[in-house]
């Protein structure tokens, strides 16, 4: 197929930092540039290259400079259109404000695809009419907030498209919120095609990586570890990343005496490298949106052994085939799983090529397909005058969103009244 | 990607099993180019020894240098530059992908003598260095298990046997003279050794205690040392944890260099 080419303009809220959102953003927009003219807008920088590298087609626009900026009068006062119940209020100010909505108002794109719920706000309210708004989804709605998730059910009416990373997540949006013209569609994270060839299956070797932050529970991960290593002391366990829990990680470590088997690496960016030199790959996550490492390892041919958590892993590894699937929390089931995989050579082996194979479906080629198609049936629908296509919620389920935002609406009257009482405290 | 970025190659590492590595850069101008290693001089000396490699052409324009494994590159860290056309100077390279894989199981082998170790990494400021080791002989530790009173050390002797007499020294750092022996259990092939360090009586002495392993009484000593897999700084991944005896606390370590110590530091 042959698409006209169309100009897009991403929204991004730090392209400078680390993270799945900034990864897969500059995937989809480097694959994208092979045929559009593709920019991306960064509303913050604080050092002068990215962590990633971008391709070369792919033009970078900050537009708040930190390094120069932070002490900034404008800076220094509250947003008042970025979302106050958004996770990176702090960050945002009236500066904040100003620019974006300055660089939407003067935007020559076809389409501006918001890649976090308070751009995605912005978008919804600061768009010219004749410009496709794509808000998208990296987190989930289930785990927004009651405030947020009250702030976003009115403001996403505002975009012509939300996709959420997973199935389950535009089932919740289509569920819960009432968004009449809006169209929700799942489109999953891409990951390039590995450039080294992929693990071979041999390495005594578990890896995982991801910030050493709770939810990621490395500490169960470790117990689980313990097993496998009572078993098998000549395997150890890799952990790629930096966070907070890093010294409490260590002291588990060391109380449950594994230190000559489970390692705290630091960060390695890209992981590609670190992917190969293991055989199974594991994450112990009691929530993960979507599950960006899952896929990076299966695209170096490794298998997965990953808690069944919300939402990404049980849509993204099939059990059994393609790696394991674990009740959330469950050390002992999380252990077994990799004893099995770490027993039987030929068995993680092929489960490993499964995982290769299988993990080709978000290619940046087919996630470019989708997203391609989604937005020119956006751009379509606009220039046809007519509104993007309408997926109209069921009579039940449109009941249904209207409970989930009385509840919403509920906790946020509360949460301001508590707010008010603390206030009324100081 | 900004014009700064594209003016800063990316260059690829492969290392094989025996040490050999190859370099990879993507295309570039038609003028003659090479990569220059240098051996990082301590603060304040002048830059001595360098080793310059050619660029060949490799698949999609891109272009290849070998470092082959017979060519013993001296202990210590090297700094990977691009040589551009004669006389327009040289910039410093920062690293893509380092494929080390090859390295990961390499205490596995037994090594020859010299024991010529290369692990490409990047430095704290994001280029690329190739940490090298270049040892007569060498004493891979596989293990350190410990207790409140005691870290018990399996190694393994690379480019040497242990014979009659062998035995572990551990030398004060600072003061050459302080030699500390610890009996030592060989098996049966003259390569594996274990050895335990009673905390009590290195306790009474604080300081930082280097490890080494005598194979017979008129050898020299052989540091004990962690080289042989892919991991260039060892020090902050490979820790063990600290025992208190009396108002000293002791921990074995990795310095800089990989080597193991035992550190004594007088509580309070």
């Amino acid at each position: 197929m042959v698409w006209a080419t169309m100009k897009i303009s991403f929204l991004l809220h730090n392209a400078y930092g680390i993270g799945g959102t900034i990864t897969t953003t500059f995937n989809l927009a480097h694959a994208l540039a092979e045929r559009h003219e593709v920019e991306i807008v960064s509303v913050l920088r604080h050092r002068e290259h990215p962590n990633l590298t971008l391709g070369p087609r792919v033009s970078l626009r900050p537009l708040v400079d930190l390094r120069e900026e932070r002490e900034h009068p404008l800076h220094l006062r509250p947003a008042r259109v970025f979302p106050s119940a958004e996770y990176r209020y702090r960050q945002y100010s009236e500066l904040t404000d100003r620019r974006i909505a300055e660089c939407l108002a003067a935007t020559d794109a076809d389409v501006v695809i918001g890649t976090r719920p308070g751009l995605n706000v912005h978008l919804a309210l600061q768009t010219p009419r004749h410009v496709v708004r794509i808000g998208q989804e990296h987190l989930t709605l289930d785990n927004h907030p009651p405030r947020l998730r009250h702030t976003l059910r009115r403001a996403y009416r505002g975009l012509h498209v939300l996709t959420t990373v997973t199935e389950a997540d535009a089932t919740a949006y289509r569920r819960k919120m009432r968004l009449p013209g809006v169209r929700v569609k799942a489109l999953p994270n891409s990951v390039p095609d590995p450039v080294l060839p992929a693990a071979d299956g041999t390495a005594k070797v578990v890896v995982a990586a991801g910030r050493l932050v709770p939810v990621k529970r490395y500490d169960l991960l470790i117990e689980a570890f313990a097993l496998v290593a009572a078993e098998h002391p000549d395997w150890q366990l890799r952990i790629y990343g930096k966070g907070e829990q890093h010294d409490r990680l260590r002291q588990l470590v060391t109380d449950l005496g594994l230190w000559n088997n489970v390692f705290l690496m630091g960060a390695a960016t890209p992981m590609e490298a670190e992917w190969v030199k293991g055989s199974i790959a594991v994450t112990a996550s009691n929530f993960e949106p979507f599950g960006m490492t899952i896929v990076e390892a299966m695209r170096c041919g490794l298998p997965v052994v990953s808690t069944d958590c919300p939402h990404g892993p049980g849509e993204i590894i099939e059990d059994g085939v393609d790696g394991r699937l674990v009740p959330v929390g469950d050390r002992d089931a999380l252990g077994a799983a990799l004893l099995e995989l770490v027993r039987d050579d030929e068995g993680r082996r092929r489960t490993g090529r499964a995982a290769l194979e299988n993990a080709r479906r978000f290619a940046p080629g087919p996630v470019l397909e989708q997203a391609e198609r989604l937005i020119e049936e956006a751009l379509a629908a606009r220039s046809g005058g007519y509104s993007v296509v309408r997926e109209r919620p069921p009579v039940l389920g449109s009941l249904a969103s209207r409970g989930f935002a009385v509840r919403d609406a509920a906790f946020t009257a509360a949460g301001t009244a508590r707010r008010a009482l603390r206030r009324g405290q100081r | 990607m900004t014009a700064g970025q594209g003016a800063e190659p990316r260059v690829d590492s492969v290392v094989d099993a025996d040490g050999g590595t190859t370099f990879e850069l993507p295309p570039g101008p038609d003028e003659e180019q090479r990569l220059l290693l240098r051996l990082r001089p301590k603060k304040g000396q002048p830059e001595k020894v360098r080793h310059v490699l050619d660029l060949l052409p490799a698949d999609e324009g891109r272009r290849r240098a070998v470092l082959s494994p017979d060519l013993f590159l001296a202990e210590g860290r090297w700094d990977v530059y691009l040589l551009r056309a004669p006389d327009s100077g040289r910039q410093r390279l920062r690293p893509g992908l380092r494929d080390l894989r090859a390295l990961v199981e390499g205490h596995l082998r037994d090594r020859p003598s010299p024991l010529a170790v290369r692990i490409p990494y990047v430095t704290k400021d994001g280029y690329l260095t190739i940490r090298t080791w270049l040892r007569a002989a060498h004493a891979e530790v596989e293990a350190v298990d410990v207790t409140d009173r005691a870290a018990t050390v399996t190694a393994r002797l690379h480019g040497a046997g242990l014979l009659p007499g062998a035995a572990v020294r551990l030398r004060l750092r600072g003061h050459r003279e302080t030699v500390h022996t610890v009996s030592l259990r060989a098996g049966d092939d003259g390569r594996a050794f274990s050895f335990a360090l009673d905390y009590e009586e290195l306790a009474t002495r604080a300081g930082v205690w280097d490890a080494f392993v005598q194979p017979s009484p008129d050898a020299p000593p052989i540091r004990i040392a962690r080289l042989l897999d892919d991991v260039a700084n060892r020090k902050e991944v490979f820790v063990y944890p600290p025992a208190t005896v009396g108002d000293a606390v002791l921990r074995p370590y990795y310095t800089v260099d990989n080597d193991l110590s035992v550190e004594v530091a007088q509580d309070g």
